[in-house]
């Protein structure tokens, strides 16, 4: 090889070294574009905060890893800007030179998120509490548990002392878990403090000072919770400060992750089961279908997540209910109702006219209810339909919208008011007790629309197929002619035995009103 | 007047005659053979090393809270951390091999032989820092193989009859992997084993300028090119500068194809299921496994010392057996068991 | 070295030697292929050198408007450990209300702090002295008429945001787990 040669290869050779550190390069700045998309982003914990890190780190590590990962943590919001108690709270203590308090709570969280509160509070979650006072709590506290504690019968459970049984650890385990607690401190004299006994001022502060000075603390001078409301994220929580509800019911502390509220699986933690079986009937449907297997691709970080922007692939509960799209300016509602053009929840579907305390209105009268509307199921049902035209033609979207007025109709037509006029009739003839779940007939006709007929309804506002017909239709079907008007039948004849011939009738001539009808002639020729 | 050359002339008693005394090394013919350039690669590749090296130290933080966070930060934060990081590491594995073909030239053309025997146990003790370098380099980065690897080290160490326990605990700088184990070990790494690899390989140079490259003959060549020298500037200058640029390619290339990763951060509390040690360890790695403790470290001790002094024992062996070519045999066995035992290391999980 | 000269066949036959190795074309071209290789590797290595991010900075949340009153002040560590002086002035309800001083002296680079009974900030160092607003009214900062860096500040929903130099926590030690210490 001659020196020129090799000369020749060299300048080559240099060449292409350049051209593989220019590949580097290349490398480097899509590695970068990549990593911004990622944002692992940095944190720091505030001053503030520090103290609390500090012992936190070692006494509950995860609280403070959680955070670590949350938009809080990226924007310097740490400890004591949430759990910061003000003077005269009742539930506020001195910890270390900071007064706190353990329950965070809507009040607290709107200091920040003003709008985000007030959305949420005139939403039907922020009134799940109101459960505490409804026919099924009657069944929770009473039926299968009891309101007040009893002592133990016979020996005690091998292992386990004789005490005082807390017959309200149903509704407490299981109904307040989802739809809120009274939140209570224990009080001096074996009572209880609630938001009841306070009386909370506009501020959240309480007016009753009585009620604060019989509040029992610890030896460290911080107040005692009553184990039956807390540990409680129910949505509807009601708490000492008189707010309503609860952040962390959606928003799990201590990340407060938009994205896992994003996702179904945070919604199934109540919106499932016999009752009102939401996500799994979303789970059925063609939506769900598509977000499990594209759930990677939807970008569910996103800081805003605007469908049609951000993602396409598949809805989730969010965002029909709750999130942004392109079509109405990105904008989020903490208030799933604004889109939801028929409750489904009473034993008759009704629209979701709201007048502006966001009741639903009840009124019959087309001129009086005209006078108290103030948001129509139309106008919900138009900002659903946004959401809809995403992926569907107007077309498409109107038709399924009659197909699901459709079932409505048909089923408030043929079982609901029918189910709803014979148990109004029975208890008007005196021939049930106004008591709930004493005769096996009111079991029948709570099955029929707090199970059966939600199943259905629901399955068919949500596109799933085998939720309104086999657990929903059918059962409702079955339910009316196969429990419900053999009981009623049963109950007409006892009373005729019985010599009460007027009740009798009574209720008979409605319940063959009713068969008599059309839409019941198969059943009716059957018999 | 005073020209700026003639300025630094005066000063500086540099002539063009001289410089071409110092560099014009005669280079034997057989040279042009790129096989036999071998030399030259650990020590073109020993610089990429200490270049990258000082780079990447400049990040790098010696303490085991830091340490793989520091690595992390310069593989995913730094502008280029990874592409140097990856040079560095495909760097090693190349020194590595480089330093063994070598070797094995050396060895199978009899290179070795009076009177450059003790030029080969320079290039012994060469051949050691490097491994050095490589092991107490993977240390650095405290993912598991690191901390682990370690502490294997140092176990095998303290199978060494007598002194076992002192280097074990020379190694850790205590009985068990603590907190002034790292900077050890980055110490050795940084400063002291690259000074020696230095030292050796100006030493090993200087040999060889005193002594003259080896000279061979080949057969098929033309008997005017037979004894015929070239002169080492420029023409093998411009061979070496080639496989210094082929090299840079190949380095550049294997680090952004195969980016050198990380592995799980160090926990001195579990033990990895599947844990190897770099490719040019699986020998010594196989070896462990098949004898145990003591009776391996002497035998692999055995065989290091006969390495060492193998110029002498082949001299012995071609004055008093009828077999003056035995070393060939000998080195084509050891290096099939070497390719062996790495093979197997390599095929098996445990 | 006796015999350095011995032969140079190899370069004296094609005519070359050291002062026509870097002319001509070849030799020109591989200079320049040399410098390019070799250039484009110092370059990526200053690259790597200089730092990342030099100037990041991040809009971190101070305290909710309302509860500044005008004339309360307040002090914010920065993640960088700079201590921020926050005041608030006035009652407008703009973000012109409040005041975000730097506690870095102008002059050295000294930390300084307020003195609440003289109304002023001082620095320990060279006797430098600012007034509330950190406009420098004594010491070396107040003849070379300098003031106390400010910060950017911003209003949003009610919510004071201060933009100050983001440093990274490293992820330091893993969580030690509990060591049965009372905190």
């Amino acid at each position: 090889m001659t020196l020129n040669a090799k000369r020749w290869i060299i300048a080559f050779l240099g060449f292409t070294f350049l051209a593989s550190l220019l590949f580097v390069q290349y490398e480097e700045v899509t590695r970068r574009r990549v990593e911004v998309g990622l944002t692992s982003h940095s944190i720091s914990i505030p001053a503030s905060s520090k103290q609390c890190a500090e012992c936190h780190g070692q006494l509950t590590p995860a609280i403070l890893d959680h955070w670590k990962g949350s938009t809080h943590a990226e924007k310097g919001v740490g400890c004591v800007e949430c759990h910061r108690a003000e003077k005269g709270d009742v539930d506020g203590f001195d910890h270390y030179g900071a007064l706190i308090a353990t329950v965070v709570t809507p009040r607290d969280c709107a200091r920040c998120h003003a709008a985000v509160e007030s959305e949420f509070a005139r939403s039907h979650h922020a009134a799940a509490g109101n459960i505490l006072a409804s026919l099924d709590n009657t069944l929770a506290e009473q039926v299968e548990g009891s309101r007040t504690p009893f002592d133990p019968h016979g020996a005690p459970v091998a292992g386990r002392k004789a005490e005082p049984v807390n017959g309200m650890a149903f509704a407490q385990v299981g109904c307040q878990q989802c739809h809120g607690s009274k939140v209570a401190l224990k009080a001096t004299d074996g009572s209880k403090v609630t938001v009841d006994d306070l009386k909370p001022g506009p501020d959240g502060k309480p007016t009753n000072l009585d009620a604060v000075g019989k509040v029992l603390k610890d030896q460290n001078g911080k107040p005692m919770f009553d184990a039956g409301s807390w540990p409680n994220t129910g949505i509807g929580r009601l708490n000492l400060d008189g707010s309503k509800g609860s952040c962390s019911a959606c928003h799990s502390r201590h990340d407060f992750s938009p994205r896992r509220a994003r996702q179904p699986e945070n919604c199934g933690k109540c919106h499932l089961g016999p009752d009102h079986p939401q996500k799994e009937i979303y789970e059925e449907s063609k939506h769900g279908v598509a977000y499990r297997d594209l759930k990677d691709k939807m970008n569910l970080d996103a800081p805003k997540w605007v469908l049609g922007k951000d993602y396409t692939q598949a809805p989730t509960c969010a965002t029909c209910h709750m999130s942004g799209n392109l079509r109405n300016g990105g904008r989020v509602t903490h208030d799933p109702g604004e889109r939801i053009s028929w409750t489904n929840r009473p034993p008759i579907s009704l629209p979701m006219d709201t007048d502006a305390e966001h009741r639903v209105i009840t009124e019959a009268d087309s001129e009086k209810r005209a006078k108290l509307i103030a948001d129509t199921a139309e106008a919900k049902r138009t900002r659903m339909k946004e959401v809809c035209s995403h992926c569907h033609t107007s077309d498409y979207v109107n038709l399924f919208y009659k197909q699901y007025d459709d079932f409505v109709a048909l089923y408030n037509e043929k079982f609901a008011k029918p189910g709803k006029l014979i148990m109004d009739t029975l208890v008007k003839a005196d021939l049930i007790t106004k008591k709930q779940f004493d005769e096996p007939v009111e079991w029948s006709w709570y099955l029929l629309w707090h199970h059966e007929g939600r199943r259905a309804r629901h399955g068919a506002s949500m596109m799933a197929p085998d939720y309104a017909h086999w657990h929903g239709t059918f059962e409702v079907a079955e339910r009316f002619y196969e429990h419900m008007i053999p009981q009623v039948r049963e109950i007409v004849e006892k009373a005729r035995a019985e010599g009460k011939t007027d009740a009798a009738k009574q209720v008979e001539d409605v319940v063959n009103e009713i068969l008599n009808r059309p839409e019941h002639s198969y059943i009716l020729k059957q018999k | 007047m005073q020209t700026p050359i003639g300025f630094v002339r005066e000063r500086l008693p540099i002539s063009g005659d001289r410089l071409r005394e110092l560099t014009n090394e005669p280079v034997p013919h057989h040279l042009k053979r790129w096989w036999f350039a071998l030399g030259g690669t650990p020590a073109y590749l020993f610089v990429v090393q200490i270049v990258t090296g000082i780079l990447l130290a400049f990040y790098y933080q010696p303490a085991p809270g830091t340490a793989y966070e520091s690595v992390r930060s310069i593989t995913e934060d730094v502008a280029f951390g990874w592409f140097l990081r990856g040079v560095h590491r495909w760097g090693a594995t190349l020194m590595v091999a480089a330093v063994i073909l070598h070797q094995m030239r050396v060895f199978f053309t009899g290179a070795y032989r009076k009177p450059r025997e003790i030029n080969w146990m320079v290039g012994m003790c060469l051949l050691l820092c490097t491994l050095m370098l490589g092991f107490t380099g993977y240390s650095l980065v405290y993912e598991q193989l690191s901390f682990w690897g370690a502490t294997v080290a140092a176990n095998v160490a303290e199978g060494t009859p007598l002194i076992g326990g002192m280097l074990k605990r020379f190694l850790l700088a205590g009985d068990t992997y603590n907190d002034h184990t790292l900077p050890r070990f980055f110490i050795l790494h940084a400063a002291l084993l690259p000074m020696a690899l230095a030292g050796l390989v100006v030493l090993h140079i200087l040999i060889i300028r005193l002594q003259g490259v080896t000279e061979l003959e080949f057969e098929n060549e033309p008997e005017e090119e037979k004894q015929s020298h070239f002169n080492f500037f420029p023409d093998h200058f411009y061979t070496e500068l080639m496989i210094g640029l082929l090299l840079m390619i190949l380095l550049s290339a294997l680090a952004t194809i195969f980016p050198a990763a990380m592995g799980p951060r160090a926990d001195p509390l579990t033990t990895p299921e599947i844990i190897k040690p770099e490719w040019y360890f699986y020998v010594a790695f196989r070896w462990l496994k098949l004898f145990s403790g003591t009776a391996a470290i002497l035998s692999m001790g055995f065989i290091v010392f006969t390495m060492f002094f193998w110029p002498f024992v082949d001299a012995w062996i071609r004055r008093r057996t009828r077999f003056p070519e035995a070393s060939v045999w000998i080195g084509a066995i050891a290096a099939l068991a070497i390719i062996g035992l790495t093979l197997w290391e390599a095929s098996v999980a445990h | 070295m006796a015999e350095a000269h011995r032969n140079e066949t190899a370069a004296d036959s094609e005519g070359v030697d050291r002062r026509t190795v870097l002319t001509g074309a070849s030799g020109l071209a591989m200079a320049a292929g040399l410098v390019a290789g070799y250039g484009a590797f110092g370059a990526a290595a200053a690259r790597y050198l200089y730092p990342s991010e030099p100037a990041k900075k991040r809009w971190l949340f101070v305290v909710e408007a309302a509860r500044m009153k005008s004339g309360d002040s307040m002090v914010f560590r920065a993640p960088d450990g700079a201590s921020v002086a926050i005041a608030r002035q006035s009652e407008s309800g703009n973000v012109g209300d409040f005041l975000a001083l730097s506690s870095v002296c102008p002059h050295l680079g000294c930390q300084v702090h307020w003195e609440g009974a003289a109304n002023r900030f001082f620095c320990p160092c060279h006797n430098g002295t600012f007034d509330p607003s950190g406009r420098a009214t004594g010491g070396p900062p107040g003849e070379a008429g300098q003031s106390l860096l400010r910060y950017p500040l911003k209003l949003e929903n009610g919510l004071l945001f201060v933009e100050v130099p983001d440093v990274k926590l490293a992820a330091t030690d893993p969580v030690k787990p509990n060591s049965g210490e009372v905190c």
